[in-house]
């Protein structure tokens, strides 16, 4: 990693996931407010707007502090060329519709994340759905929400190594295994993170949706329906795809990553006498 | 060719003016604009075919929105009929204010598409990615070397399927994925390491990482905790100018910081594309409706904007003021420009690092 401000980086990382997270989440904890304060305020018809812009923002400073990563010839190059065979694989989805909400992108950005490292799978994450959007006219006021959500899909990728050690280390079936759940639960949960951005303002006041002023209880029980209503068996199938995806490839894809990063694992020295051997 | 800036703003006024509103008669007059610029803008050249056409899918979301809406929200007093309370969240009584409402969500949501499917189709890839900020210079870098690869990895992944064709291989089950995803990985991890030596050999050199000192990172982190700050002030404390004056500042800060960190990456670039008097019309266009939108402007009666029919469906407010700040979205009609330069797809630029 070879940061020179790990601290500050991790502070960086830490506030604009934590900002985008209690902004993506401000449903639910919302309801410690008053009731009275809230309703009929003239900006609860800004707030999405409010929260875009707060979005956008977080994912702008986070991709500035990650895409440090990217400034190398050799990772540039390589990112690159995995964002391009990512965006390849959510063509042939378009073409070849899999079923339910599953898209065979989540695969790659999870082993990427996790045989490299958190911030080049959020690059891979975040920059997957930018460039397919760009090539599939699928740019909407959507795109900042997937490619933060995909973004935390490669980030967190890295949390599986601890339970990966414990249970035996790396190349084992058992690998494959936990990073098949790990890509089971972000199928479930990436349907339900981007429900959330548009769940306060989509419909009416009643059962399925939300208020201001609501119990936290009763928010949980209302998305709750309102998810089992729409998404659930959505993303069912995309948890199970994933699942089923990462049994049948992940092995030799990990052994090829793994293989490749040894690969890159080169530098390039100045040879003319006045830069002292300088690495460039 | 209208300048790719002028069409964000123009988008931006769009986003803001759908958001904001639910307003029948002004969502009527938003998508009749946006519809009148979508049939008269053309297309430029080697952008993708949008999937579906706005009007199929507005057909599609307004139906199901408003049906969707019906069933599930069981509140408002004008009853339309009942479904049996046995059914699971779908009994009760059906609505007109309920039909209404899902019906005006889908309306917005139609807009929203529609409008981005115009500048998907009237903007080439190369001019969405030259919008990339140049503070995120090895982003753009990063996605010009996808976007340029991407036909070749197509192409690759269908010499694969061919080649494995020819042996024998069918897709019957998941597990056949594996001979055409395996080559197409490792083949583009080939490429990807040729690509970086001839990168290298070129001059692309890592110098400096952007947003790697100690006073950007500071400014990042007080620009986040600015605008945490003033988003919890407005929503949960309800202090109003302190919470937007927090806001701005926040949002200046990292505004100034992006251009800060984009003037150490100059850009230059082959084919610029010049500003006109037509550009900037499409601009104060977008920022008058904007205005009307998100400002209590002198004249107009702004509340209006915010309808809601629930409990009881009512005949909305019209201030004829805020309908004329619509007309700003016809900016990109303004004296239409000759048939676009199909050269200026060619366009491309590099940055230097």
């Amino acid at each position: 990693m070879n940061l020179r401000n790990p601290v500050l980086s991790m502070v960086i990382y830490g506030l604009s996931t934590g900002i985008g997270l209690v902004a993506f989440l401000y449903p639910f904890w919302l309801p410690a407010v008053p009731r009275t304060a809230i309703m009929g305020q003239a900006h609860s018809h800004d707030a999405p707007l409010l929260l875009t812009l707060l979005v956008g923002l977080c994912l702008a400073v986070l991709l500035l502090e990650v895409q440090g990563q990217a400034v190398s010839a050799k990772l540039a190059a390589l990112l690159g060329i995995l964002v391009a065979i990512n965006s390849v694989l959510r063509f042939i989805e378009t073409a070849l519709p899999g079923p339910g909400g599953f898209s065979p992108v989540f695969f790659l950005i999870i082993v990427t994340g996790y045989v490299y490292g958190g911030r080049f799978g959020f690059l891979m994450g975040a920059l997957t759905l930018l460039v397919s959007a760009l090539m599939s006219g699928g740019v909407g006021p959507w795109l900042p929400y997937q490619m933060f959500t995909a973004g935390w899909v490669g980030l967190s990728a890295p949390l599986c190594r601890p339970t990966v050690w414990l249970l035996g280390g790396e190349g084992r079936q058992r690998e494959v295994l936990i990073l098949a759940a790990f890509g089971g639960l972000w199928g479930l949960l990436y349907g339900a993170i981007m429900n959330i951005w548009f769940w306060p303002y989509a419909a009416g006041p009643v059962e399925q949706y939300w208020e201001p002023g609501l119990a936290l209880v009763d928010t949980l029980q209302r998305y709750a329906v309102f998810y089992l209503a729409t998404s659930l068996l959505w993303d069912t199938l995309r948890s199970t795809g994933n699942v089923l995806y990462m049994v049948a490839v992940g092995l030799p894809t990990l052994r090829a990553l793994r293989r490749f990063r040894q690969r890159f694992a080169f530098d390039y020295h100045d040879p003319s006498p006045a830069s002292g051997g300088r690495r460039v | 060719m209208i300048h790719p800036l002028a069409w964000v703003a123009w988008l931006g006024a769009v986003l803001t003016a759908l958001t904001l509103t639910r307003n029948p008669f002004y969502l009527a007059l938003i998508l009749g604009w946006i519809a009148a610029v979508t049939g008269l803008s053309r297309p430029a050249a080697g952008t993708a075919p949008i999937p579906i056409s706005p009007l199929r899918f507005a057909m599609g979301v307004v139906a199901f929105s408003a049906l969707f809406n019906a069933l599930t929200v069981h509140f408002g007093d004008t009853a339309l009929f009942s479904l049996p309370e046995a059914l699971p969240l779908l009994g009760g009584v059906i609505t007109l204010e309920a039909l209404v409402f899902g019906g005006l969500n889908g309306l917005v949501v139609s807009g929203l598409f529609a409008a981005f499917s115009i500048v998907n189709r009237v903007l080439p890839v190369r001019a969405l990615i030259r919008l990339i900020p140049r503070a995120f210079y090895p982003v753009a870098v990063v996605a010009s070397i996808a976007v340029t690869f991407v036909p070749a990895m197509l192409r690759h992944f269908e010499q694969i399927r061919e080649a494995q064709a020819v042996r024998g291989h069918r897709l019957r089950s998941w597990r056949d994925w594996l001979p055409l995803v395996m080559p197409l990985l490792i083949g583009g991890l080939e490429r990807a390491l040729q690509l970086a030596e001839a990168m290298t050999a070129r001059g692309f050199v890592a110098v400096e990482r952007p947003g790697d000192d100690l006073k950007t990172r500071l400014v990042m982190i007080a620009g986040l905790l600015l605008l945490l700050g003033g988003w919890l002030l407005r929503l949960v404390w309800q202090q109003e100018r302190a919470g937007l004056g927090l806001l701005l500042l926040g949002v200046g800060m990292i505004l100034g910081l992006l251009w800060r960190v984009g003037r150490r990456a100059p850009r230059t670039v082959y084919r610029p594309e010049p500003w006109q008097a037509r550009d900037a019309g499409v601009m104060l266009g977008a920022a008058m409706t904007a205005l009307a939108f998100l400002v209590q402007l002198p004249g107009l009666d702004r509340s209006a904007i915010f309808y809601y029919p629930y409990p009881a469906l009512a005949i909305p407010g019209f201030d004829p003021g805020v309908a004329m700040a619509t007309l700003g979205l016809l900016g990109p009609l303004l004296g239409r420009a000759r048939r676009a330069d199909p050269a200026a797809d060619t366009m491309f630029e590099h940055t230097q690092i």
